[in-house]
């Protein structure tokens, strides 16, 4: 039997790797063991998870909980030496960019196991995020690169890998979302708003195709003051024209809280702020959208495949295949409302679904992984 | 403009003071540095640090003893700390060490610009915990100051100049260092003959199998009947050959203490030949004009083995022998090539440093 440990530690970590466990379930000899680094610390917000992708529980948890980024690194690679030492693993593979990403890549290659990279080469060449970081150190070390899209071939290639070690799979997330949507259009969505006792539910307060997404995280949108509140006024000037919707992290609303701003939710009926889905749930709030608006990553790549304008508040992306090929658009803060008037007219984005991303990326892997 | 400088091995305590004595005479710029505590080391004693003219550490974290992941992390927890204090303009590393990596990132996480002094080094071998440091370490740095052409080269073949990062030959600062403690040189205390041949063996591929060590000290053995090998030998080194078996009443091998950096110094100034495992003392040969017979399969100077400075022997007796013989009785070379830069790499590393500063 080959060992082969897959670690995840933050939610989108575990959409990729969900389909992977799928697919090796019951394998004559590759036995996939879960590695939970506790990155992303919230409980119940995990257990959904688990729950929604239909995985088993972290075969490994190394529970590390939140901290600042040296130090969370520090406690994931000097845990997850441990684990490798005890577990011996055959192979590593991360997935994505967090720290739980580079941390243990870097364990691993010094152990001289074989180290995976699943969603390798990625670039936004913005060096001030730390997922970037996170991009580059991985990529330096790993010893086999598996990408979504024809870029990150490129910008491997560019950065000396050997093509020999690179593969196109597609896209692990899309098999999630490919594999899940039937189930999730049966979720309910009916959901209580944060900052009033007021339940809020599909076809009476927002509408099938008529209703915008929103998703916020990054620390220099929703961490100070100035970009919160100028955003915060977007978001009701937006709310005039059709419904908002926030599952909006608990940091974030505990932010909004702080500055004083939850009190300017109350001016606009139609931004609803709620707690934080699960997977199925949140997958049908976006199918069931006209568009959504967001500073984060994955979104961009599912907006693609269900060909939804994605109106991305970023000056780059490391997924630009979302943007050439899919219904990605990277915009200013001042450019929100006209792109929105645009969509609403019934100009916004269309685009095609990038090879591979099909929902068939997890066979592709496996076959691979059964070569090495 | 203020530098934070992380060290960790001795030999990077002698690297980055090559760059403190450039600080101390331009104005404008503070330094402050950071040991890790990586190497505990008695040798580091207040001695080390007056007679080397190297300056103090600010801050020592004291981590040491653990494993390359838990090491690695507990540097990077302290070092965040001290970072966020202290709120540098540059953060300098040096080297291949767990000290240099762990520097690396925390200083990029926080979004600090990052210099590397001795970039785009590769032994080519991604089994060496060192290699990853390396190449871990360049990919994220902002200003790759190299010591060689070679390493240079090295960089760009793994695209470097796609990266919109600074790629600088500035020279070797250990050369800087060489030129500096030459002047300073002390003979040991102990008898050293009037010809000898200098070498040390302390690598842990070489030391920790008993087939390796055994068959370099059999070759080291033959050469010494003769002309006699001075060997300051390393405590770990002597207590792999006790356990071997070594017969040290019957070698001609002059086991002498192990020596400060001005001893060696001394010693390679006066050697015929100098036998070493070690990474540094290959090169210090080089600055000190004599050849030298490498006891390992690779390098990563490789610059010196294809000019025929260097031979590479492996652990092989046989071959280890016939090498020492033919660089016994090479004629005069010419050692004057500048493959490490002028001695002025401090210099050149702070100018750029200073450059990049007002145009940040």
């Amino acid at each position: 039997m080959k060992k082969l440990f897959l670690i995840a530690g933050a939610r989108p970590n575990f959409m990729k790797i969900a389909p992977l466990m799928h697919a090796l379930k019951g394998h004559p000899y590759i036995n996939p063991i879960l590695v939970h680094t506790g990155q992303h610390y919230d409980l119940k917000m995990s257990e959904q998870f688990f729950i929604d992708l239909n995985i088993p529980a972290p075969d490994i948890n190394l529970e590390v909980g939140s901290a600042s980024h040296a130090v969370q690194t520090a406690r994931i690679m000097e845990r997850f030496e441990q684990a490798c030492l005890e577990h011996k693993p055959d192979i590593v593979m991360v997935v994505g960019d967090v720290n739980s990403t580079a941390a243990c890549s870097m364990v691993s290659s010094k152990l001289g196991i074989n180290t995976i990279h699943y969603e390798a080469g990625l670039r936004s060449n913005d060096r001030s995020m730390p997922e970037e970081i996170n991009r580059l150190v991985t990529d330096a070390i790993s010893d086999y690169f598996f990408t979504t899209s024809i870029d990150a071939n490129e910008n491997l290639l560019r950065e000396g890998v050997s093509p020999s070690k690179i593969s196109m799979v597609g896209n692990l997330m899309i098999d999630s979302l490919v594999a899940n949507l039937g189930k999730a259009s049966s979720s309910s969505l009916k959901f209580t708003l944060l900052n009033k006792p007021k339940e809020v539910a599909l076809g009476s307060d927002f509408q099938k195709s008529g209703y915008c997404v929103l998703t916020f995280h990054r620390p220099s949108n929703v961490d100070n003051f100035d970009s919160l509140s100028r955003l915060l006024s977007i978001w009701g000037e937006m709310s005039e024209k059709l419904p908002l919707i926030f599952p909006v992290h608990p940091r974030t609303y505990k932010n909004i809280q702080n500055f004083g701003l939850h009190k300017n939710i109350e001016k606009y009926p139609n931004l609803f702020f709620i707690e934080p889905l699960g997977y199925l749930q949140f997958i049908n709030l976006v199918h069931n959208s006209m568009f959504v608006l967001t500073d984060s990553g994955g979104i961009q790549e599912e907006t693609t495949y269900l060909n939804l304008p994605c109106l991305t508040i970023r000056p780059n992306t490391e997924r630009p295949v979302t943007v050439w090929e899919g219904s990605n658009k990277l915009i200013k803060i001042e450019e929100i409302i006209t792109e929105t008037e645009n969509i609403i007219k019934g100009n916004g984005k269309k685009g095609k679904r990038p090879k591979y991303w099909d929902g068939r990326s997890a066979g592709r892997i496996v076959k691979i992984l059964e070569t090495l | 403009m203020k530098i934070i400088t992380i060290v960790g091995a001795r030999p990077q305590f002698i690297k980055a003071a090559v760059i403190s004595r450039v600080i101390a005479k331009t104005p404008g710029i503070e330094e402050v540095i950071i040991h890790t505590g990586q190497h505990y080391d008695t040798n580091m004693s207040d001695i080390f640090f007056e007679e080397m003219g190297i300056p103090r550490p600010n801050y020592n974290l004291n981590v040491n003893g653990l494993g390359h992941g838990a090491m690695t992390g507990q540097m990077m927890e302290k070092i965040e700390k001290v970072l966020l204090d202290e709120k540098p303009d540059w953060v300098l590393v040096y080297g291949d060490t767990n000290s240099t990596l762990a520097g690396a990132i925390t200083a990029k996480k926080l979004n600090i610009p990052l210099a590397h002094v001795e970039a785009g080094l590769r032994s080519f071998n991604m089994k060496m915990p060192e290699e990853v440091n390396r190449i871990l370490t360049d990919r994220i740095s902002d200003i790759l100051f190299c010591p060689t052409e070679t390493a240079v080269t090295n960089l760009l073949k793994e695209g470097f100049s796609n990266f919109g990062t600074t790629i600088e030959m500035c020279g070797d600062v250990m050369y800087d260092a060489a030129l500096y403690y030459s002047e300073k040189r002390k003979k040991p205390s102990a008898n050293i003959p009037d010809e000898f041949i200098l070498a040390t063996v302390h690598r842990a591929e070489n030391t920790d199998d008993p087939r390796k060590l055994g068959s370099i000290f059999s070759a080291l053995n033959n050469i010494s009947r003769k002309i006699p090998v001075v060997i300051p030998l390393h405590p770990r080194t002597k207590i792999k050959l006790e356990q071997a078996g070594f017969n040290f009443e019957g070698s001609k091998i002059v086991f002498i203490p192990p020596t400060g950096y001005l001893e060696m110094v001394w010693m390679l100034g006066e050697s015929r030949l100098v036998m070493t495992d070690s990474g540094g003392l290959q090169k210090e040969a080089f600055f000190f004009k004599k050849h030298c017979v490498v006891l390992r399969e690779e390098t990563e100077w490789t610059e010196l083995i294809e000019d025929k400075m260097n031979f590479l022997a492996g652990s092989d007796s046989s071959k280890i022998e016939k090498t020492v013989e033919t660089a016994l009785t090479l004629g005069k070379t010419d050692f004057s090539k500048g493959f490490y830069g002028d001695g002025n790499a401090g210099e050149k590393i702070i100018n750029s440093l200073l450059t990049k500063n007002i145009n940040r």
